[in-house]
């Protein structure tokens, strides 16, 4: 994975709870783990609601801060365009959309590290809008054209949240396979919750990534 | 059976679709606006027009045009921008104008905040607008249930000729749940009233100007004899656990989830708990509340307010058993909070 980690998609494709999931990991081996939260979007269930267990596990967020945090403004904090310059492991949660990815489009001229720098498209196939080719192949144009950047790997995230079984998954991986195929981009990571992680792992292997789900309320279990 | 993974807003939007509407006329505002860009990208794929309107007022103008041609329309806001549609509300109702309109829910008053709020409870039941109407009001608890009442509420706009309101909180709206997407809508009622080009017939007028004392107070017996009729057909409720219950609380959308929980939680802890949860806001399901009033020993109403829906639960219980109430602003309280409360109230009442 390169230094700076850009993680784009469709509204509710799954953007926040990677970027939070990636960057909790990275705190684990390294120093200096950044979680940008620049989702201008829509400010329900983003990254900045969980603030305190990314500090905690050592990682600093960047995001609206204070009355901000729900506000109705697109805001985004200055020392994101330092950040991107520095030398240290960036992750970036944009908001939904092309819409969404614009606040990239801003920042793109202020990267140096290209080389050091992924950008995923995170797609889940049971979202409106994504259970096509054609809705998929134009959000990553749609998203690329407005972010700068060119897309350079997929996140498969198929779930249908407490609904998830592993039909669930290897239905919609398959599915997210073939836009991968057709996009010809390439899968860099399968993400599904823990309670399914030893039973994919023989098939699915290295690209196969554990998520715990930060934003989720849990008491939609059961109601 | 195939299930998409929908923000309540898009499930919603799409279960209008379902029911057939056509024509979507609104103004952005958070945390409804996902309602709007739904009805953007589709609408104009299946021969239906979506418009983005100059404000709240010319939107809720264009309800009233569209439906006036027999077509099934709908508009989308949020606290601030319902205030402004009132007038219109207010003509459409008299006019006999079915359509939806959907209020997700934010923190008022004023511009107040954009977190998920129920204090628009007043301004739906009792019409912001003036002039004596009334119009139906159901509250949703589900991403499912954001389709299916919206493909209910325009069953229901056509059959009584009325404005339709779905209310539900901010969360709601946003939050993703697995849908089963339902079949279309194809049978409509005939709409005989409506303005559609008048060849070989009389013309067709809608106003709502009734200058004579005879045609105004006419016109006022003729709702109100509809608002008793929908009054007595269309009251829903769903009931929680409510056969032993000493403590009833009453709670409507999301929220509802929530306290479900909590009432699981508080009988575990030996307090006989249950829960009404309203669907229609209006009318007003009294009938539930009369029943535990006879059986329970306190209710509780539990909103995201400062005490609304509690002044209706407290006229259907008519002084019959004490009616309490805990609410929050800004916060959706969480179901220990909640349990809390229900063990408080256990242990003051010697229930435990």
């Amino acid at each position: 994975m390169g230094k700076i980690a850009v993680f784009a998609g469709g509204l509710g494709s799954g953007k926040s709870e990677l970027a939070i999931n990636f960057a909790l990991e990275e705190a684990k081996r390294a120093a200096g783990v950044v979680l940008a939260d620049l989702d201008m979007v829509n400010p329900f269930f983003a990254s900045r609601e969980v603030g305190q267990v990314l500090e905690r596990a050592g990682v600093k967020l960047f995001g609206p801060g204070g009355d901000l945090s729900f506000g109705d403004v697109p805001s985004i904090p200055a020392e994101i365009i330092a950040l991107i310059q520095q030398e240290n492991y960036l992750f970036i949660d944009l908001g939904g959309d092309e819409v969404g990815s614009l606040v990239m489009g801003y920042l793109s001229r202020f990267i140096k590290r290209w080389e050091e720098m992924e950008v995923f498209l995170v797609l889940n196939p049971y979202r409106p809008f994504s259970s096509e080719l054609a809705g998929v192949s134009k959000v990553k144009q749609l998203i690329e054209l407005a972010a700068r950047v060119r897309i350079t790997g997929i996140i498969s995230n198929p779930n249908l949240v407490e609904e998830t079984n592993l039909k669930t998954i290897i239905e919609g991986h398959r599915q997210v396979q073939e836009f991968a195929d057709f996009l010809q981009l390439p899968v860099k990571f399968l993400c599904v919750e823990e309670r399914f992680w030893d039973q994919l792992l023989p098939r699915y292997g290295s690209i196969l990534k554990k998520l715990t789900l930060h934003l989720r309320p849990t008491w939609l279990q059961d109601t | 059976m195939k299930k998409v993974l929908m923000k309540g807003n898009e499930a919603l939007a799409e279960g209008a679709l379902i029911a057939g509407c056509r024509g979507f006329f609104g103004y952005p505002i958070t945390p409804s606006s996902e309602i709007a860009e739904y009805m953007a990208r589709k609408l104009p794929k299946i021969g239906g027009a979506f418009i983005q309107a100059e404000s709240e007022l010319a939107a809720i103008n264009m309800i009233y045009g569209g439906s006036s041609t027999g077509t099934r329309v709908m508009t989308a806001s949020s606290g601030p921008g319902i205030s402004l549609k009132q007038e219109g509300i207010s003509f459409i109702s008299e006019a006999e104008l079915p359509c939806l309109i959907v209020n997700v829910s934010r923190g008022g008053p004023g511009l107040g905040g954009i977190q998920p709020s129920q204090a628009d409870y007043f301004q739906a039941t009792r019409g912001g607008g003036h002039g004596d109407y009334r119009i139906i009001v159901l509250a949703p608890s589900s991403s499912q249930e954001m389709m299916d009442l919206a493909i209910l509420a325009f069953e229901l706009a056509d059959k009584y000729r009325t404005p339709v309101m779905i209310m539900a909180e901010g969360t709601l709206g946003n939050l993703m749940e697995p849908v089963i997407v339902r079949e279309a809508v194809t049978e409509f009622l005939d709409k005989p009233w409506a303005t559609t080009g008048c060849v070989g017939r009389k013309p067709n007028v809608i106003n709502t100007l009734h200058l004579s004392q005879e045609e105004l107070e006419g016109r006022n017996r003729h709702l109100t004899e509809k608002y008793k009729m929908i009054s007595k057909n269309e009251k829903r409720a769903e009931s929680f656990l409510l056969d032993d219950a000493e403590i009833v609380v009453v709670a409507f959308g999301l929220l509802a989830r929530i306290i479900k929980k909590s009432v699981m939680e508080a009988r575990k802890k030996g307090v006989k708990a249950g829960l009404i949860r309203p669907v229609t806001l209006w009318p007003f399901p009294d009938e539930h509340i009369q029943a535990v009033s006879r059986t329970a020993r306190t209710i509780l109403s539990v909103e995201i307010n400062m005490g609304q829906m509690v002044e209706d639960i407290r006229l259907a219980a008519g002084g019959k058993i004490p009616v309490e109430f805990y609410g929050r602003i800004g916060f959706t309280p969480n179901p220990e909070e909640i349990t809390r409360q229900l063990l408080f109230i256990a242990e003051r009442e010697g229930l435990l």
